[in-house]
């Protein structure tokens, strides 16, 4: 543990140096606040159905207008912060959690166990993940929590890789090999060793799946197949896509908000792996 | 080499396999009751129920009922749609030249856009140009697609009135030859537009990164304390190097050209495969929505084998490990 503290504390240190996950923590903490603080900051309640229909940006006190059923675009869009982050962190949670159980099973029993499940990893790697989750939510609804989890249950292979690799090389260093010396238990060393010195790539490739998850959040809405009970930004778009000629705020706007979120997290993902990869080459991470 | 090549191919076909078996474990799964959609919704006739259980197999042990999957599969028979009943085959294969024409040339063109501003980026690391390029193409890989091409409708069919925002042809007007290819060109350009500026970042990066990599090798380092000309290193030794991962990148993208384009297809109204999975959505037409699902795996499956396969021919050092 106290190594995977120290690599933490250090990991703290000079993450303050790399300015894309500065910007990253800042603007991700913002978010947050907003999230937060939404009663305070919305101008009115984002489910109410007002009488301004498809108000323009700044008329009747509507900063972003209003859709066809005049809600407040502004309103939902902070409204709207909530549902992406949700599916970013739960279906990121799952994933990584998948991820690490499976690939450092795999690479750190090794032999057989690994041959298996490494080959499991590399076909659920060629599977079109998207159109899985796309045919799982058409089929068992379309619920926000449905979209969660099936997000989470077909994206954790890259996971997997990413930590096989690091229990491969972990299991042959010293201090595991001591832990081994001193009869503790597989299940032992791989959740008290392997797991905690290994999970920094895992954790820097998560923060890039919260982002590919709230575009496919997104993308699944665009299809129909989002929650029609919540308010989320992929909604917003595709309810815009019918008034694109007469009241362009309505996709605009919540498409703007995506791609600063997605961009956001591309940060702090690109800042972590700078951060806890000392052989990151810019760029080459996909 | 021959033992490579074996691996690759079994674990193409036990990923085959694998797409049948969640496939099958899906429908099975899902709620829903299929002998009661076949006698409708007021018919509760036992004796019926029970000829069509025992018509249909759903009685037969799981294996049982999955070997029947399998070899109806594996025969390409992809099943009929619950609400046109034509066969999902005729269907798909209808809509699939569309989708090719659209996919394959955006492709094509982002390929060799990203390509040449990644190189341009590389060579010149730090220049205004490289920032530029390089932030730019960072944004375009966090939008949304669809967003993106209903900002390009937005733009460029209903501001400017340059482009038409859907279709595939003018059905207005009846054009031949060399006009209908000018109309299906006109009509192109949005949808393929969208698509090469989404595409554009991966091969960007991917060209930079390792243009910039093969450049700082050894070799080149020595190469030019021999006082090679600067041109002549790039274009014989680091270019040929600092492709091949944009090789595998494109190979991979082509195995992924339906899955692609088909948000941006839905966008843009253009008669591809997009459409069929979008209409089959809302017409919660399940077999056909699955059988899309097999197609596209398939494809992706056996592309990345012959992806793998064409590698080990460019690359040496992959053929005689």
């Amino acid at each position: 543990m106290s190594v995977f503290l120290a690599k933490a504390r250090h990991g703290i240190a000079s993450a303050l140096k790399d300015t894309q996950l500065r910007i990253g923590v800042i603007a991700i903490l913002v978010l947050i606040l907003v999230m937060i603080f939404r009663p305070v900051l919305m101008t009115v309640d984002p489910y109410y159905y007002g009488p301004d229909i498809l108000a323009a940006p700044g008329e009747n006190g509507h900063i972003l207008g209003t859709n066809k059923l005049g809600q407040d675009i502004y309103s939902m869009l902070i409204e709207g912060i909530m549902v992406s982050l949700q599916v970013a962190v739960i279906s990121a949670m799952i994933s990584g959690i998948l991820g690490v159980l499976i690939g450092g099973i795999s690479g750190y029993f090794g032999g057989k166990v690994d041959t298996v499940v490494s080959e499991i990893i590399n076909i659920f790697m060629m599977l079109p993940t998207f159109f899985l989750i796309l045919l799982i939510i058409a089929l068992f609804g379309n619920s926000i929590l449905n979209v969660m989890v099936v997000i989470g249950l077909t994206t954790w292979p890259s996971n997997a890789k990413l930590m096989r690799a690091q229990a491969l090389s972990l299991r042959e260093r010293t201090f595991v090999k001591s832990a081994i010396a001193m009869g503790e238990t597989k299940i032992q060393i791989l959740l008290k060793y392997i797991i905690p010195n290994g999970i920094f790539p895992v954790v820097a490739n998560t923060t890039m799946g919260m982002a590919w998850a709230i575009l496919t959040e997104a993308s699944l809405s665009f299809l129909g197949l989002g929650d029609p009970n919540v308010i989320s930004w992929g909604q917003m778009i595709y309810d815009g896509k019918a008034y694109l000629t007469s009241a362009w705020w309505i996709s605009t706007f919540a498409g703007l908000a995506i791609v600063l979120t997605v961009i956001i997290f591309y940060f702090l993902g690109d800042g972590l792996n700078h951060v806890l990869n000392p052989k990151y080459v810019a760029g080459r991470n996909k | 080499m021959k033992r490579y090549l074996f691996r690759r191919i079994l674990s193409g076909i036990l990923t085959i396999l694998v797409v049948l078996g969640i496939n099958f474990v899906i429908i099975k799964a899902a709620p829903g009751d299929p002998i009661r959609t076949l006698m409708g919704p007021e018919n509760d006739d036992p004796v019926l129920r029970a000829a069509l259980t025992e018509k249909w197999g759903l009685d037969d042990p799981p294996l049982q009922q999955f070997a029947a999957y399998l070899t109806n599969a594996l025969q390409g028979d992809l099943g009929t749609s619950i609400i046109y009943n034509r066969s999902v085959n005729d269907m798909i294969w209808e809509k699939v030249g569309a989708t090719v024409l659209l996919g394959f040339s955006s492709a094509l063109l982002s390929l060799l856009i990203g390509t040449a501003l990644g190189i341009v980026a590389a060579k010149r690391e730090g220049s205004a140009l490289d920032v530029l390029s390089s932030n730019i193409s960072y944004t375009l890989n966090a939008m949304p697609s669809f967003w993106l091409g209903l900002m390009l409708i937005i733009l460029f069919a209903t501001q400017l009135k340059l482009f038409p925002s859907y279709g595939m042809t003018n059905a207005r007007a009846d054009y031949q030859g060399f006009a209908y290819v000018l109309d299906v060109l006109h009509h192109m350009f949005l949808p393929a537009l969208t698509l090469i500026l989404v595409s554009i970042p991966q091969y960007f990066r991917i060209a930079k990164s390792s243009v910039l990599q093969v450049s700082n090798e050894d070799f080149i380092v020595a190469l030019r304390a021999t006082g090679m000309p600067e041109k002549k290193i790039f274009n014989k030794y680091i270019f040929r190097n600092a492709i091949l991962p944009t090789i595998t990148i494109f190979g991979i993208s082509m195995a992924y050209l339906i899955t692609g384009v088909s948000l941006i297809e839905i966008v843009f109204a253009w008669p591809g495969m997009g459409r069929l999975v979008l209409t089959a959505i809302t017409q919660r037409d399940y077999p056909t929505l699955q059988g899309i699902y097999l197609v596209m795996s398939v494809s992706v499956a056996v592309m990345t084998l012959v992806v793998d396969i064409v590698y080990t021919l460019f690359d040496p050092r992959i053929r005689f490990n």
